[in-house]
């Protein structure tokens, strides 16, 4: 039975070889941008983690979402209150694991590294012979492969030759030990970015190669190139790639379309550690360090206020919320957060003033926007205060 | 003897057998003697039809006749129109207008139409053959055009309250007697069907009528009045597994994901499909009695719990672990306060709680006789190298796709 449904798979196959033509078997193009230095000592930065982290968020229902998966049981428990605040405890851990950012590392140059030439063996051979040590438990980066030549050179193997090796003896699951066509066409890498497939073409990206690779900067920049034309950066929010997105265009200083969908979605915090981060990179003298601070005082951490959504869920329905939480719920934001706001204001217009911004006009617009949207909030929310009688502290 | 020879005699010998029928002139016959008075003219139609398609009741009573149905009286008249017959001729006033034109039209004779007989012989042989309705298989139910499982249609408007969205089905169509103190033993078409909207509404009801189509017509319309609802879970499955039982017949259901699909008898195939459950396990114990299935199904159907009364009932959290989320804890309802709680360290399962405590027996995997035999074993061995080809050849075909 399964040979028969392999057979048809296989003329279903054949049958769309007609297409073939279809697709130009032209290569990937290459991107504009590339790091010019070693972008890793800056990037592994504890505080350039920290913003970068902060921005990507941590949205609960984006990081496990629904997915297509084999088996998609589910399993119905009970669990007593206790049993639940460490599944809450574990399902942040597990978030915070899934939202580990790719590194950015600069790209590793083949280097011929010869161990001994014996001439002797020259034409012992017709063919090359390459050695693995298969010992178990060894991480990729430090199993031994090594070529012997037909001159007779015993040297180790090429990087390319390593990884393939690797994938044969230890394949890992995803990957190919080819280029998938999707990478190496460029028709079919500008289909998936036209239909803004970019979490499916970096993940993808992350399985297939290494981050020191060539392929992996030249592509993801193509990605994050493409996306700062169709603005949908809110694709990549809450997941692992958007942290290296937002470092890619602090590095290149264009974070401007970036920062306009930050100001617009209401996310001024993360505008502001975005620019800081653009400051911190390109060693420009502003003092940020201060303003940061405030908002990380105001602001809980991404996996902080996740762990607090996710007990916000335990409150009873009957319990009775004080009059001050229900006015916040229904405007969305505390009095802290009005205070922060403020704050995140004046750094950003602080920002698009100087030259640094290129895309001046447009921010202002946003911010104003945003302003006035800001005031009618807090107007609303300090006449509710007033109504209901409470002080206002 | 030569050729030319045998083929005259041949010749001699068709003419002389096949015209010495036609050859006897009936004038030439002396002595013939008629006899007007036959069965066929002293007997009503009706009574000559039903010596040929019906049995007699003393027949019937010995189970004669069972294909009764299959032989229908023939409507003789059928095909024939009053001025047209075996003499092809013109009638003025009967088959033609009486005056054409200016002239009058006069009785005329025409040339025999020998294609009229052939036709009505040809319609009524079609009459006669009995053929088993063949029903497109959309219309199919459980079996061939047996009635079980086949859609009726949505139960009868009552004043202004339209079933417009409702699709009812016949689970069950049998015959059943019943004793009369003067008409003995009478029988009755019995007919179980169940109706629904697909969104949680749904009825059945047991009717029985002297005729089927009434049967299925009050069926239809009764359980379309005995509507209840059920409260679907994501609105495609139950809210959890449970046991339910009627008489003899005992059902374990179970809750499934989106996509398994209906695996249970087929009643309570049909029963979900027209209440609107797309994904269940149910399995039958004990009596697979029609009425006790359907009863006992609704029954469990209704008896179900809300997570929150569940929750309630336990006092302990209830929250669903699902893959496709990658096992995100999402809370369905939560307990109230109770110090109950404090004491329950091990939290029971749910399954036997809505189970009622009872266990189901998964029977162990049974393989073929020959897995531990030396050969099978061999076959694995040398089969061992080829476990990858397929799925190499499927990717190297994709690879050099295009």
């Amino acid at each position: 039975m399964s040979l028969l449904r392999y057979v048809r798979r296989l003329n279903a196959l054949q049958g769309h070889q007609h297409c073939r033509r279809e697709v130009s078997s032209a290569p990937a193009k290459s991107a504009t941008l590339k790091y010019d230095q070693d972008p890793q000592p800056l990037f592994t930065d504890s505080e350039t983690q920290r913003l970068l982290q902060s921005m990507t968020q941590l949205q609960l229902d984006k990081v496990f979402r629904k997915r297509t998966v084999k088996d998609n049981r589910s399993e119905t428990k009970f669990m007593t209150n206790e049993q639940l605040e460490t599944e809450f405890l574990q399902i942040i851990e597990k978030a915070k694991h899934l939202l580990k950012m790719p590194p950015i590392v600069k790209i590793k140059q083949d280097t011929e590294r010869i161990i001994a030439k014996d001439p002797a063996l020259k034409d012992f051979a017709t063919t090359k012979y390459v050695f693995t040590d298969i010992t178990f438990g060894l991480p990729h980066s430090e199993r031994k492969v090594v070529v012997r030549e037909t001159d007779g050179t015993l040297a180790y193997a090429s990087l390319d030759t390593t990884k393939r090796m690797n994938q044969l003896y230890f394949p890992l699951e995803g990957r190919k030990s080819y280029t998938p066509r999707m990478f190496a066409y460029e028709e079919l890498l500008h289909k998936c970015l036209e239909e803004h497939k970019y979490e499916f073409v970096l993940d993808r990206l992350t399985v297939q190669y290494e981050p020191y690779e060539t392929e992996f900067h030249n592509l993801s920049a193509r990605v994050f190139e493409h996306l700062n034309e169709s603005k949908q950066f809110d694709l990549l929010r809450s997941t692992r790639h958007f942290g290296p997105m937002a470092f890619f265009y602090a590095w290149h200083r264009c974070i401007d379309d970036l920062l306009y969908d930050m100001i617009r979605r209401d996310y001024l915090h993360n505008a502001v550690e975005l620019i800081a981060l653009t400051y911190k990179i390109h060693k420009i003298p502003v003092e940020y360090t201060e303003t940061l601070a405030k908002l990380e005082a105001l602001h809980p951490t991404p996996d902080v206020s996740a762990l607090s959504e996710l007990r916000g869920f335990l409150r009873r329905p009957e319990e009775k919320q004080g009059i001050e939480q229900e006015i916040q719920t229904a405007i969305g934001k505390t009095e802290q957060d009005f205070a922060a706001d403020d704050i995140s204001l004046k750094f950003i217009e602080e920002y698009i003033a100087s030259e640094h911004s290129l895309k001046k006009v447009q921010l202002e617009l946003a911010v104003q926007t945003l302003k006035e949207i800001n005031l009618e909030k807090l107007q609303l929310f300090q006449g509710l205060k007033k109504a209901h009688g409470v002080q206002a502290s | 003897m030569n050729l030319a020879s045998i083929r005259t005699i041949c010749q001699t010998w068709k003419t002389s057998t096949l015209s010495s029928p036609f050859s006897i002139q009936p004038s030439l016959l002396p002595n013939i003697f008629l006899r007007n008075t036959s069965f066929f003219n002293k007997l009503p139609a009706e009574d000559i039809w039903r010596g040929v398609t019906a049995v007699s009741n003393a027949g019937k009573k010995r189970g004669r006749g069972k294909g009764s149905g299959k032989k229908v009286a023939k409507d003789l008249n059928k095909g024939q129109t009053i001025g047209l017959g075996k003499n092809n001729c013109i009638w003025p006033g009967l088959n033609s207008p009486i005056i054409r034109g200016n002239e009058l039209v006069y009785q005329q004779k025409l040339s025999e139409n020998l294609d009229r007989e052939n036709g009505i012989f040809k319609l009524r042989d079609s009459l006669s053959n009995f053929r088993m309705v063949k029903l497109s298989s959309i219309d199919r139910g459980w079996s061939g055009s047996k009635m079980p499982g086949r859609s009726i249609g949505p139960p009868d408007t009552v004043g202004e309250e339209e079933f417009s969205s409702f699709d009812t089905r016949v689970l069950e169509n049998k015959i059943v007697f019943i004793m009369k103190g003067n008409m003995g033993r009478k029988r009755r078409y019995s007919v179980l069907s169940v109706t629904g909207n697909g969104n949680g509404l749904g009825g059945f009801a047991t009717v029985k009528a002297p005729e089927v189509r009434t049967a299925l017509r009050k069926s239809k319309n009764r359980a379309g009045q005995k509507l209840i609802n059920i409260d679907l879970c994501e609105n495609r499955t139950i809210y959890h597994d449970f046991f339910t039982g009627f008489g003899k017949t005992k059902i374990y259901c179970f809750k499934k994901p989106e996509g398994y699909g209906l695996i249970c008898h087929r009643a309570i195939q049909t029963i979900c499909k027209v209440i609107g459950i797309k994904d269940l396990y149910a399995k039958i114990e004990g009596s697979t009695n029609l009425q006790h299935i359907v009863k006992a199904f609704i029954i469990g159907l209704m008896r179900q719990k809300s997570y929150q009364n569940i929750a309630n009932e336990t006092s302990l959290n209830i929250v669903e672990q699902r893959n496709a989320r990658n096992g995100y804890t999402e809370i369905k309802a939560i307990a109230p306060i109770s110090p109950v709680q404090e004491t329950k360290k091990h939290a029971v399962d749910i399954m036997h709680f809505t189970l009622g405590n009872k266990i189901v027996l998964q029977k162990k995997a049974t393989y073929p006789f020959y897995v531990d035999s030396k050969g099978h074993k061999l076959f694995q061995i040398k089969e061992e190298r080829f476990r990858n080809q397929a799925n190499v050849r499927l990717h190297k075909l994709v690879n050099f796709y295009g």
